[in-house]
């Protein structure tokens, strides 16, 4: 650079001209080369561009700087595509924290094992634990109980049956893969492994009709304790496969699609759908 | 006249990387206006401008530590800015406007002053005269390179024409620039 670009300063009604976009492109970028070097000329065209513009801008940048950063959960989330709101929804979620996660986890692990050492004589605790997992995990997901978002959203204006639905998906979303996985070590016939799956999501259809009658802990007590009724009961007589051969799953799915039919019908009665759940 | 800042851009970024919300302002009240003047003249649409300065400056508050210092802090900055205006025409097809290399009649009446002849002249040499002689392809194929300083990858996703045709146009506006200067310009090899 040689001292007269130090000295020269574009005059504003040449940079007015920039802005307005009336240079053509030659002396444009000529004016560019100049201002990008000198600091006197950028202060000159921040008092000629409209100052809201410029604060309005600044808002945004304070406004995502002092942010505090996401919990991992949430980022992960925001990542999956949901929106943000939803996303400090779901993560209000006590069963799909960390600890409830693990807790899970560890609980089906050891009826896994046990299944495992007996060598399929006895399936009852993998049986036991592996459909009510995703099912306790539902009735903990919500509930003025368990939630500590529940004050906002009880007077937010948001569907109560979206919430619940949508936690009750990201609960089965995070639980069933690992229990899937933990069914493959099961021993006995191959179709065991996938099994599981049909109580499993029948119970949770069950659960939430009942929590619009009792709340969800009572129903979450009520389905856990008749669903180990039934397992624990076949133990005496019947077949360690017996809770989950066919002709019990035609009986989950009915009771499943009945307990749909409940959610529908009370909803509609209602026009409330958030009362029904 | 001297508005020598006590303060480097490059500090204020160190400061920046260190979390200090007050050198960020600082560095938006030195930048900020400029980076608008620059996208305005390159966009069309004014929300766009805002949130490209927008993220922009979130990237400098993330990435400060990135920064090498060995360049200027403006050319950093637009550096950034630039390239997510230019990522942006893969979702929104309309946002990117190239300037306008031949303004209309009216508005070209108003010629440059004097002192502007003098600082192109400064600048360029006869560089100014060479880039008015350079057909409407070749100068977009400059403009981008040379003076936005885009990759030719991303100077061809600018134009829509594929990398190898930047590079040809590139080689061959110079090739003309050069012969239209007298003797050949630093930078321009």
């Amino acid at each position: 650079m040689t001292t007269r670009t130090e000295e020269w300063h574009a005059d504003p009604a040449l940079l007015s001209r920039y802005l307005a976009g009336a240079l053509d492109a030659v002396t444009g970028s000529s004016v560019e080369q100049h201002v990008n070097r000198c600091a006197t000329c950028r202060n000159a065209v921040g008092s000629l561009l409209e100052p809201r513009l410029v604060e309005r801008t600044w808002a945004g940048i304070r406004e995502a700087v002092e942010r505090p950063s996401l919990p991992s959960v949430l980022r992960l989330a925001r990542r999956c595509g949901l929106p943000e709101p939803t996303a400090v929804l779901l993560a209000g979620a006590a069963s799909l924290r960390g600890a409830w996660l693990v807790g899970a986890f560890l609980s089906l692990s050891f009826a896994t094992m046990a299944a495992y050492a007996s060598g399929g004589t006895a399936l009852a605790p993998f049986l036991l634990v592996a459909p009510l997992a995703p099912v306790l995990g539902v009735g903990a997901a919500y509930g003025p109980r368990q939630d500590p978002l529940e004050a906002l959203i009880a007077t937010a204006p948001y569907g109560r049956t979206k919430l619940i639905l949508l936690r009750t998906i990201a609960v089965l979303v995070s639980v069933l893969p690992g229990t899937a996985l933990l069914g493959l070590a099961i021993p006995g016939p191959p179709w065991l492994a996938a099994a599981w799956l049909g109580p499993a999501l029948a119970l949770v259809p069950m659960l939430l009709a009942l929590a619009g009658f009792v709340g969800p802990r009572a129903a979450a007590a009520a389905v856990s304790l008749a669903w180990s009724g039934v397992v624990l009961g076949s133990t005496r007589a019947l077949a360690p496969t017996w809770p989950v051969e066919a002709a019990q799953q035609g009986v989950y799915l009915g009771l499943a699609v009945a307990a749909c039919a409940v959610i529908a019908i009370r909803a509609g009665a209602d026009r409330q759908p958030g009362v029904a759940l | 006249m001297s508005t020598t800042p006590i303060v480097t851009d490059a500090a204020l970024v160190a400061a920046v990387a260190d979390e200090d919300a007050g050198a960020l302002r600082e560095l938006y009240e030195r930048h900020g206006a400029w980076l608008h003047a620059r996208l305005i003249r390159r966009c069309n649409d004014p929300e766009v401008v805002v949130e490209v300065v927008q993220d922009t400056f979130v990237a400098l508050w993330k990435d400060a530590r990135r920064f090498r210092h060995d360049g200027e802090v403006g050319a950093w900055l637009w550096g950034i800015a630039f390239r997510r205006m230019v990522s942006r025409l893969r979702s929104h097809r309309d946002v990117v406007l190239i300037p306008e290399w031949d303004v209309s009649p009216t508005l070209q009446q108003v010629m440059p002053s004097a002192e502007d002849q003098v600082l192109l002249g400064v600048e360029y040499g006869d560089l100014a005269a060479g880039l008015r002689r350079l057909s409407p392809e070749f100068r977009s194929v400059v403009q981008a390179v040379v003076l936005d300083g885009l990759t030719t990858k991303e100077a061809g996703r600018l134009l829509g024409v594929r990398e190898n045709t930047v590079k040809t146009r590139l080689h061959r506006a110079k090739a003309q620039l050069r012969a239209t200067l007298t003797e050949p310009q630093e930078g321009w090899r």
